[in-house]
């Protein structure tokens, strides 16, 4: 589903932000990725769906070719959806046309149509009697919640997830973490930036570790965990699953 | 104080009321012309300063420094004086002598622009304080740049610039006054008039005074009722 090939990223002259990074994520898996802040994994993320251009390497997403100057990007990207740490909603808009402007504009479904469909996914996150009402209205918990029934909205082949609940108060990680595990049953191939353990160890079929813009760890829950190879992944996972 | 007869009456006496009523209208719809040029002539201006394009960029910059840091005075008399001056001398001429209130025009021209290059200043910064996640959010879903303005960049820098740009529509209602110099008769240039001829320039100037204070609170009441119902729900509420 995606295959990343050696991909080097530079922003302006400086430090080169990811050096020489591949991986593979395979249809209906679901792939974790952890590291220290400032290691790439943001970066990393953005580059999956164009919204940062690296200068080395390749990214394919379905066989089509990310920076390929003939692929439809706005098509690939509307088949890959995106959850963001600090949820990113239009906050002029209520929940319900948070949800609908993508499949309006982009598929041209019909305001009705898109309405029922933002409704059954309000419904499966949970949250369907807050649709009237706007982002700030919201808890934590409800906004990350709508963004995923946004993503959700495309039908996307492939969801992003960037640390979504990194920003939550602890009460509220829970209730999202559950939608994100339902999904992940549910077979949705899913890339997932967190440091959420518990999550990662109930439905990674892959951990990757990232430090200083390079993959140093990869391996399934069990090798991750129990036998991390490299010295600072053991560091890591020290620190954070005291 | 010197002996000054006060005769408010003929504010409202049979010559000099309908002069002044008219001066009030001429400020009106002058005004609000030149606001109708200024905010849309505004936001194109700011976006052409967040273009992807240099040279749009540096069009735009240089459209804001020229009308923001020339006198507003001194414009004025530029569109009016200079302009069928310095255009061909046929077009000069007919300007000059076949159009009727040549004066209004180049009044509403020279307010429009000049208002333009401050509301895109203020949109610009609008602009600015749009969060670029959430730009980046509607990018991801596959919308189109233009698509991704329309719905969400340019909505919520309006709501973001609201505030600001009730300053400017006072400030444009304000400097209408300005085109008296330029012979319109407007409330200022009305209220001159009427002094002229009767010598009862305290009442008139006070009349003038009170319009352009109704005026300005009329605005301000309007504008807080759309400032009211395009604030963003949990957003800015609580900054206030
Ligand atoms: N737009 C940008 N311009 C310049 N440097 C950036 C930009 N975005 C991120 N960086 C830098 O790239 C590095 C990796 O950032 P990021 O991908 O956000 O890491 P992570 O998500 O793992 O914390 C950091 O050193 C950060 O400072
Ligand atoms: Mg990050």
């Amino acid at each position: 589903m995606i295959e990343i090939r050696n991909i080097g990223l530079w922003y302006r002259k400086g430090q080169k932000i990811l050096d020489n990074v591949s991986a593979t994520v395979g249809e209906g898996s679901t792939v974790v990725i952890c590291g220290p802040s400032g290691s790439g994994k943001s970066s990393l993320l953005r580059c999956i769906n164009g919204l940062e251009t690296f200068q080395e390497g390749e990214i394919l997403v379905n066989g089509i070719s990310v920076q390929n100057p003939n692929t439809n990007i706005y098509r690939l990207r509307a088949n890959i959806g995106m959850v963001f740490q600090h949820f990113e909603l239009y906050p002029h808009m209520t929940v319900t046309e948070n949800i609908t402007l993508a499949p309006m504009h982009v598929l041209k479904i019909s305001k009705t149509r898109a309405r029922q469909k933002a409704m059954e996914l309000l419904e499966r996150v949970g949250i369907a009697d807050q649709a009237a009402k706007y982002p700030g209205q919201l808890s934590g918990g409800q906004q990350q919640r709508v963004a995923i029934a946004r993503g959700l909205a495309m039908e996307p082949a492939l969801m992003l997830f960037d640390e979504p609940t990194s920003a939550l108060d602890p009460e509220m990680i829970q209730e999202v973490l559950e939608v994100m595990v339902d999904l992940a049953r549910d077979g949705m191939t899913m890339v997932v930036v967190t440091h959420e353990m518990g999550f990662a160890r109930e439905v990674a079929d892959e951990i990757i570790f990232m430090d200083h813009g390079r993959i140093v760890e990869k391996g399934n829950v069990q090798t991750f965990f129990n036998h991390p190879e490299n010295e600072r992944t053991q560091q890591f996972l020290a620190r954070i699953l005291r | 104080m010197l002996d000054y007869n006060f005769e408010w009456s003929i504010l409202w006496s049979q010559t000099y009321g309908p002069w002044l009523l008219k001066g009030i209208w001429t400020t009106i719809h002058l005004s609000l012309l030149a606001w109708v040029i200024g905010s849309m002539l505004g936001l194109m201006v700011a976006l052409a300063r967040l273009a992807p394009y240099r040279v749009v960029r540096f069009a735009g910059g240089a459209y804001v420094q020229v009308f923001r840091n020339i006198p507003l005075l001194v414009q004025m008399f530029f569109w009016y004086f200079a302009v069928p001056a310095l255009l061909p001398r046929e077009m000069g001429r007919w300007l000059n002598h076949e159009v009727p209130h040549l004066g209004y025009y180049c009044g509403v021209v020279c307010l429009g622009t000049y208002t333009a290059s401050r509301v895109a200043e203020v949109i610009r910064s609008g602009f600015l304080a749009v969060p670029k996640g959430v730009t980046m959010a509607a990018l991801a879903t596959g919308l189109s740049p233009w698509n991704t303005y329309r719905h969400v960049t340019i909505p919520y820098a309006l709501r973001i610039s609201m505030p600001l740009l009730s300053n400017e529509i006072l400030s444009c209602f304000k400097n209408s006054a300005l085109t008296m110099t330029i012979g319109v008769m407007e409330t200022t240039g009305m209220a001159g008039l009427i002094d002229s001829f009767t010598f009862h320039g305290l009442e008139t100037t006070t009349a003038a005074s009170l319009v352009y204070l109704a005026i300005t609170l009329c605005v301000v009441a309007a504008f807080a009722r759309v400032e009211k119902k395009m604030r963003i729900p949990g957003l800015m509420e609580r900054s206030n």
